[in-house]
């Protein structure tokens, strides 16, 4: 399986490279001043999202799926290492999102805390994405997907901005997070990336089933 | 010995075309061609054996072993080489080696670089860089770096020029001298396995229709020129399939030199692969 993941680092090293050019360079931008932490945040947002759908897109004009299946490994081991590759990605996000945080704090005034809240609420979305993406990529291949994977991002934030247009929101009140010692409330917003790991697994488990009604 | 390919009673069911009670047997140390016309099976035999498609029933055991049972330590033992190079452009060939050493505990890195050296193959140049030719000398150093028993291609040498195709089969016979060691090519250019194969099976419309050592096919068929009047005046159950054209009649024969003794006044020549694939594909059932 690990030969697998060194695959998708491999194909997507040159992609891989620009990102982390951009990062560190939008890193750069933020310390100077010019950017919120919060735009470099997105960046990472939206890396983690390409990333899958890049290496999807890879396999399929490579057709690498049929030469994967040929391998001594099983068809669970070559869609494990698809989930192993995304989270890897999401991890070495994750490393530079809370060490930018670090940085930010440590050379202008940005509150840390809420630096720290929003990366893990980034990587809670990033990978939520990544549970319904990559069983809808291996359904329908990366290009069918695409049109979903827009639909699960815009959707609910059309529907949350319908709501919060029409007042259903007026009466939502969040104060009691503010409320909240720093600690709880930065435990709070680490459940969300821990939920989305848990729906990783049953998203493995998913595309398992639907890879292994596959035809190569 | 064991057997490195037995297959029986394999069926697959595409709606408008199916392979049928597919039997094959092939032993270690032989060389089994795999020739058909296209659309005949060849490939959906293969994705069988490989467990890429689901079979509808049958058994397939490689090497002694079950391919769904023990399907990934019946792999440990198999290179395979298909149609295309599914590698990505955007790799190197000394990349493979990273890639494919976790999958195959037998995996010789030593090789594989004296296979690239052997073949010509720039590790640091892009595969998207590489001729079809020299994509395909690369599935073939990725398929033999692990130390397989039992080779397994689909058209690979399709496509390649005579000097490519004889490197590459130079390479299966030289592959073949372990006695342990076995290959199994489907392949349109059948005289690529006239030269290398021991077995020939053929197979059309989903249905084996011929399998046999390839000595034993070249030396007892054969082919009959006659005219119309000529065939009229032999006995049908002496021949396999006739082709009428408007100069004259040719009919496959089972056993040549028993219909030589029997009608000696009549024409009776060698066989080609291709001319019982010629045959079967294009003549008449008699």
């Amino acid at each position: 399986m690990t030969g697998l993941v060194w695959k998708d680092l491999l194909v997507a090293r040159k992609t891989l490279k620009s990102y982390a050019i951009f990062l560190l360079l939008y890193l750069a931008l933020a310390v100077m001043g010019a950017f919120e932490l919060s735009f470099v945040i997105a960046m990472i947002n939206v890396m983690v999202m390409m990333l899958p759908i890049g290496a999807f897109a890879y396999d399929e004009q490579a057709k690498w799926d049929k030469y994967a299946m040929s391998l001594p490994l099983g068809r669970r081991a070559v869609v494990g290492g698809r989930y192993l590759f995304v989270l890897l990605i999401l991890l070495a996000s994750a490393a530079f999102g809370l060490l930018s945080c670090v940085l930010l704090s440590l050379t202008s005034a940005q509150d840390l805390t809420e630096a720290l809240a929003s990366v893990l609420a980034s990587m809670g979305m990033g990978l939520f994405i990544a549970d319904i993406i990559l069983p809808l990529s291996y359904q329908f291949g990366p290009e069918r997907a695409r049109p979903y994977l827009y639909a699960v991002i815009f959707l609910p934030m059309v529907l949350f901005f319908g709501a919060y247009k029409l007042g259903f929101l007026d009466h939502v009140d969040l104060s009691w997070v503010d409320a909240l010692p720093t600690v709880h409330a930065l435990g709070l917003f680490a459940l969300l990336p821990l939920a989305a790991l848990a729906g990783l697994a049953i998203s493995y488990f998913i595309s398992c089933r639907i890879v292994d009604r596959k035809e190569f | 010995m064991t057997n490195s390919i037995e297959i029986r009673g394999l069926c697959k069911s595409f709606g408008d075309f199916a392979l049928r009670d597919i039997d094959l047997t092939l032993p270690g140390g032989a060389i089994m061609g795999l020739i058909g016309e296209n659309g005949a099976g060849k490939t959906t035999t293969i994705k069988c054996i490989l467990n890429l498609i689901h079979r509808d029933s049958g058994t397939i055991t490689l090497m002694g072993r079950d391919n769904l049972e023990e399907e990934e330590l019946a792999k440990q033992d198999i290179g395979v080489v298909l149609d295309e190079c599914f590698f990505h452009d955007t790799l190197y060939p000394r990349d493979l080696g990273k890639i494919l050493a976790p999958a195959y505990p037998n995996w010789d890195s030593q090789l594989f670089h004296e296979y690239l050296e052997k073949f010509k193959l720039p590790e640091k140049k892009f595969i998207k860089e590489f001729s079809r030719g020299m994509k395909m000398k690369l599935s073939l150093a990725a398929a033999l770096a692990h130390h397989p028993k039992l080779l397994i291609l689909d058209e690979a040498t399709a496509g390649l020029d005579p000097v490519v195709r004889d490197e590459i089969l130079d390479e299966f016979l030289g592959f073949i001298c372990d006695e342990e060691h076995s290959i199994l090519i489907s392949s349109h250019i059948t005289s690529d396995l006239e030269k290398a194969a021991d077995y020939i099976t053929y197979l059309h419309q989903g249905r084996v229709v011929l399998s046999d050592s390839k000595d034993v096919i070249l030396d007892n068929y054969g082919r009959l020129g006659c005219t119309a009047a000529e065939l009229e005046q032999v006995d049908p159950a002496d021949l396999l399939r006739v082709r009428k054209g408007t100069f004259g009649c040719e009919a496959l024969l089972a056993d040549r030199n028993a219909f030589a003794r029997k009608y000696p006044r009549l024409m009776v020549d060698k066989v080609t692969l291709e001319d019982i694939m010629l045959f079967i594909g294009k003549g008449e059932a008699v």
